[in-house]
């Protein structure tokens, strides 16, 4: 009877010692900073209309996602900035180059979990096309983020 | 005598160049970091605590690490544990957005959020980025800008400032870019793995 009584505790030990280890491994586990394939991703409105040249980018570059227009219907959401500036006149005359310079910084995120999982940042000193230049930058990454998962 | 006046002229031209470049290499180096408590601002650029300060915030709270760039400093060597929820801030011109890119690139261990809430650490600063001038491209030849930002982390529990970091870069070839991944590098040391 003592014996059983003894097993008994030690296997409600060692319950609680594997659930208190798990709860305390949870608190700071990893993220996993996985998007699935075919995932519903939101663009959120960029300033400069940067979301257009995004989604564009991210059909032509044909990354794994379905782009919908409604964050309800979202599982993650992408969020940036952008920033552009046309070549100056001393640009022109000086370097003899025409080409504006780009920025762009955009962030994906699980809408459920609000955790980043994906983000990158694009600088382009002469940009030959522009916004669309950066914007199929973030595309051609981001296709490669899925697809190396 | 016209040649003579010939030779004058690349000569002065040189001058001129010379002049305008001497002071550039002193100030810049590409690159300047520094890093500092918000709250200690004065001792860690001095490395002595401000008098009236002594009492407070003792220098001994400063504790440097190995950096290449800069005095990096933390109070009380704190350190943020792997994979610690952090809530990056809205920063002005979007540099909030480079920082998660910066955090990402350079592999630190921390999970983002995008809800305070969720967070245990909030980081938050201000950017500012200035562009080349007409000058600059003329006499240095450089179309890059100069990109200047300051960060702090603070616990959202205590309130406390933990970390502090500020970093100027002139002739930045990434922009923003770079003073994001500037940023997320000295992260990275204060982040227990």
């Amino acid at each position: 009877m003592s014996l059983k009584r003894n097993v008994v505790s030690i296997v409600v030990l060692l319950v609680v010692a594997a659930v208190s280890t798990a709860l305390a491994g949870e608190k700071n586990a990893p993220p996993s900073q996985k998007i699935p394939k075919g995932a519903k991703v939101f663009v959120a409105p960029i300033e400069g209309g940067y979301d257009t040249y995004l989604k564009d980018a991210i059909a032509k570059k044909k990354v794994p996602v379905e782009i919908v227009a409604s964050r309800d219907q979202a599982d993650y959401e992408i969020t940036g900035t952008s920033e552009s500036q046309k070549a100056s006149t001393a640009k022109k005359v000086i370097l003899g180059n025409w080409h504006s310079r780009e920025e762009a910084s955009i962030t994906v995120s699980n809408i459920k979990s609000s955790e980043v999982v994906w983000a990158y940042s694009v600088h382009e000193e002469a940009s030959t096309h522009g916004k669309k230049s950066s914007a199929e930058a973030c595309a051609k990454h981001l296709k490669e983020a899925i697809e190396n998962q | 005598m016209h040649s003579r006046q010939l030779s004058v002229f690349p000569v002065l031209a040189a001058l001129i160049l010379c002049l305008a470049i001497y002071p550039l290499p002193a100030r810049s180096s590409t690159s300047q970091e520094s890093n500092s408590n918000q709250d200690q601002n004065k001792g860690a650029d001095t490395g002595k605590p401000a008098p009236n300060d002594q009492a407070k915030v003792p220098v001994s709270n400063i504790k440097s690490a190995p950096t290449d760039e800069g005095q990096l400093a933390t109070v009380n060597n704190a350190k943020i544990p792997s994979y610690s929820k952090v809530y990056v801030g809205p920063i002005a011109g979007g540099f909030e957005n480079y920082i998660i890119a910066g955090l990402r690139n350079k592999k630190v261990p921390l999970t983002v959020v995008i809800d305070r809430t969720k967070a245990d650490y909030e980081i938050s600063g201000v950017s500012d980025s200035e562009k080349a001038g007409w000058a600059k491209m003329l006499f240095i030849g450089s179309q890059n800008s100069n990109e200047q930002a300051s960060i702090k982390i603070s616990d959202l529990k205590t309130g406390a400032v933990i970390f502090g970091y500020s970093v100027h870069k002139t002739n930045s070839v990434r922009g923003k870019q770079s003073a994001g991944e500037a940023c997320a590098k000295h992260i990275k040391q204060i982040v227990l793995e």
